[in-house]
């Protein structure tokens, strides 16, 4: 790669940045820096849209690029690098430099998948946004946090390998890497490999149960980072690759509902929106599958906004687990009195995921569901306006309601609003919200998008439809409030697969598999090394008694006729003279013998 | 913002009522909202989104809630 493209190339800033945070911590540079890497990167990428290809590099025979950017690309990295900065300002008062360097280099990893122009590349940033993230994770001072973080680390893992092994065989089919749109009629196992493992960083269910398991349980700040953008980064991917394939359009029908279940039953807040990103990404996802322009219009729109209200909520939700160490549900309530701010800003951004009328969910949500609807998918439509319903019983009404308002709670010592630093976060996020729902907010975001836009969101019958789903879904709740009250309990999900089954395997191995084991080394040693002793001493026996009376048998047989054939070697001539008329007389004779017995 | 909540937690009344009215507003003003793109015949029907969101609003609390109660609770320490 030339040293212009490592230059240009934004996520290179972000590592320089990590790899030197211990340096600017000494310093004091680390909170500026933290900053200014964000603003560095938006303006590179203004800079350079117009370059499409950089940072082509062909290493041990494989052709790579680092760089591709273009209108799909450039809209992912926008929002990537203006959630990288709303992040680095809500967690500016972080501690630990290590956190603060693995959530750069996380957004280093979305930053270069995003950017990757072949599958090698891809690989490689996807690999360093999980390696990176799960620290966000570590971090964490809950004691469930370490558990929960690695089983994050062996999903993505799986993930990981199950990709790998698609580009591999892709590569042995086809010999090459390029990363590019897919047809779905000609897709093989590697690139249904490939889909699965871009669906597991998407959350698609059955392999979602990472975001719900590790989310809850990350920092403060990790949590507000890792909602941004590993389902994001893989939505990207999708819509690179697998727009158009149907299956992606069934599974993100049925991801905007199954996220809305859990996020209706579950107790802790950050669990609850953790919960509602796979069904919101579900969105993303049957928009992808949906694959008109419309419709990848939609998904890119519904991920911008979606980043910045969902970062909102976590922001929210962090802002009052920071202040009292409380997230769930049942514990909490009655925090008007000393939150009041952080309930305005969670309060913006569950209008927006909601998609209340002059926020950014109205008008990135609805491009989807009209394009479901203009594909002539009715079912799909019913499905994620559904969803719709229970994104605003859930995240809009039931965790505001229940953490806000609801039973008074007691606090000692009594919370105050948060740092300075997390309330400016949450005013840019909340500002952008808006902004988005509003005329030049709106064209802004469909100028970001990759096909020319020919849809108006504030029609009399999309605000007719808008107004009476949020209107009656409130009146479901104001019905129902008593069955909603959260129990201080945990819902069972797929991972209980893999928490549940991983003692039973391991009881498997040390009952079944460790006693075979056991057994076998007995056996071995009863019987194998007995029948290695005995076939030993038959070798030696053969050895002796075979090859050693043969070998030494010809040896002395050798020395034997030498030393007869010495003696003969009288040295005197009268004696081979001799020795030579009894040869001719005996030839003679035979030859007489042989003549007449003829 | 706090001065603001309490007015709104004191009305609470007025508040409720407001929230009728709206309803009520809402389910008229789809009677005459011109329908340019309807996808699918639930598109024609006036309030067709205004039933879709109760019964969808209850069917979802009723039923997750049920199945919550019924299968899914656990208790904290389920995986330890």
């Amino acid at each position: 790669m030339s040293d212009h493209a490592v230059l240009i190339h934004p996520a290179t800033w972000f590592i320089l940045a990590a790899a030197l945070s211990p340096f600017l911590n000494r310093v004091k540079l680390v909170k500026p820096v933290f900053l200014a890497v964000p603003m560095l990167a938006l303006a590179l990428i203004y800079l350079n849209r117009d370059i499409s290809l950089f940072g082509q590099v062909n290493w041990l025979g494989f052709d790579l690029v680092f760089g591709r950017m273009d209108k799909l690309s450039f809209v992912f990295l926008h929002v990537f690098i203006i959630m990288a900065f709303i992040g680095a300002l809500y967690g500016l008062a972080v501690k630990e430099t290590g956190q603060k360097a693995a959530g750069l280099l996380y957004v280093a990893g979305a930053l270069g998948t995003t950017l990757a122009g072949d599958y090698l590349t891809v690989f490689i940033f996807w690999e360093l946004m999980a390696f990176s993230s799960v620290f966000l994770v570590w971090y964490s001072p809950r004691a469930k946090a370490r558990g929960a973080g690695f089983r994050y680390l062996l999903i993505h893992t799986l993930g990981g390998l199950i990709l790998l092994g698609g580009i591999m065989l892709r590569y042995q089919a086809t010999g090459s890497l390029d990363f590019g749109p897919l047809d779905p009629g000609s897709a093989t196992l590697a690139e249904y490999l490939i889909m699965t493992g871009f669906i597991l960083n998407a959350a698609v269910p059955p392999l979602h149960a990472w975001l719900a398991d590790a989310y809850p349980e990350a920092t403060v700040t990790g949590a507000v980072f890792m909602c941004a953008f590993t389902t994001k980064a893989a939505v990207y991917v999708l819509a690179r690759g697998f727009a158009g394939f149907e299956a992606l359009t069934i599974l993100g029908a049925v991801m905007t509902l199954y996220g809305v279940f859990y996020a209706v039953i579950e107790n802790d807040a950050r669990r609850i929106l953790a919960y509602h990103i796979i069904s919101q990404v579900g969105y993303m996802v049957c928009a992808v599958g949906i694959g008109t322009q419309l419709a990848i219009n939609g998904a890119c729109a519904h991920a911008y906004a979606h980043i910045l209200y969902k970062a909102l909520l976590f922001m929210g939700a962090g802002a009052v687990l920071q202040m009292t160490g409380k997230s769930k549900l049942s514990e909490l309530g009655g925090l008007y009195r000393h939150m009041p701010w952080a309930f305005f800003f969670t309060f913006i951004g569950g209008i927006s995921i909601s998609g209340f009328p002059l926020t950014s969910g109205f008008v990135s949500k609805s491009m989807i569901i009209a394009a479901a609807g203009e594909n002539h998918q009715p079912v799909i439509m019913l499905m994620l306006m559904l969803a719709a319903v229970g994104t605003f019983l859930s995240v809009g009404i039931k965790l505001p309601y229940f953490i806000w308002f609801g039973p008074d709670k007691t606090y000692s010592p009594p919370p105050g609003e948060a740092p300075w630093n997390m309330n400016l976060a949450m005013v840019l996020a909340a500002f952008l919200c808006i902004f988005l729902g509003l005329g030049p907010g709106y064209h802004a975001l469909y100028a970001l998008l990759p096909y020319t836009v020919d849809y108006h969101p504030y029609t009399a019958y999309h605000l007719s439809e808008t107004f009476q789903i949020l209107v009656f879904t409130g009146l479901g709740f104001s019905l129902f409030i008593k069955r909603l009250t959260p129990k201080d309990k945990i819902a069972m999900d797929l991972d209980w697969f893999y928490r549940k089954g991983t003692p039973h395997f391991m009881v498997l191995v040390r009952q079944v598999l460790g006693r075979l084991d056991l057994w076998a080394t007995d056996v071995y040693r009863k019987v194998g090394i007995r029948m290695t002793m005995a076939l030993a001493r038959g070798f030696t026996w053969f050895d002796i008694n075979g090859i050693d009376w043969s070998i030494d048998g010809a040896a002395k047989s050798v020395v034997k006729g030498g030393d007869t054939l010495r003696h003969i070697q009288t040295g005197k001539i009268q004696h081979y003279i001799g020795g030579a008329v009894i040869l001719l007389f005996a030839v003679i004779i035979l030859a007489v013998i042989y003549k007449t017995g003829a | 913002m706090l001065r603001l909540l309490l007015f709104l937690r004191q009305h609470a009344r007025t508040l409720k009522w407001t929230f009728w009215g709206i309803i009520a507003a809402v389910v008229v003003f789809d009677c005459f909202a011109p329908r340019h793109h309807p996808h699918f015949w639930g598109d024609y029907i006036r309030g067709f989104w205004s039933l879709f969101a109760f019964l969808g609003c209850v069917l979802m609390i009723v039923l997750f809630k049920g199945i919550y109660h019924v299968w899914l609770m656990k208790e904290h320490n389920t995986y330890e």
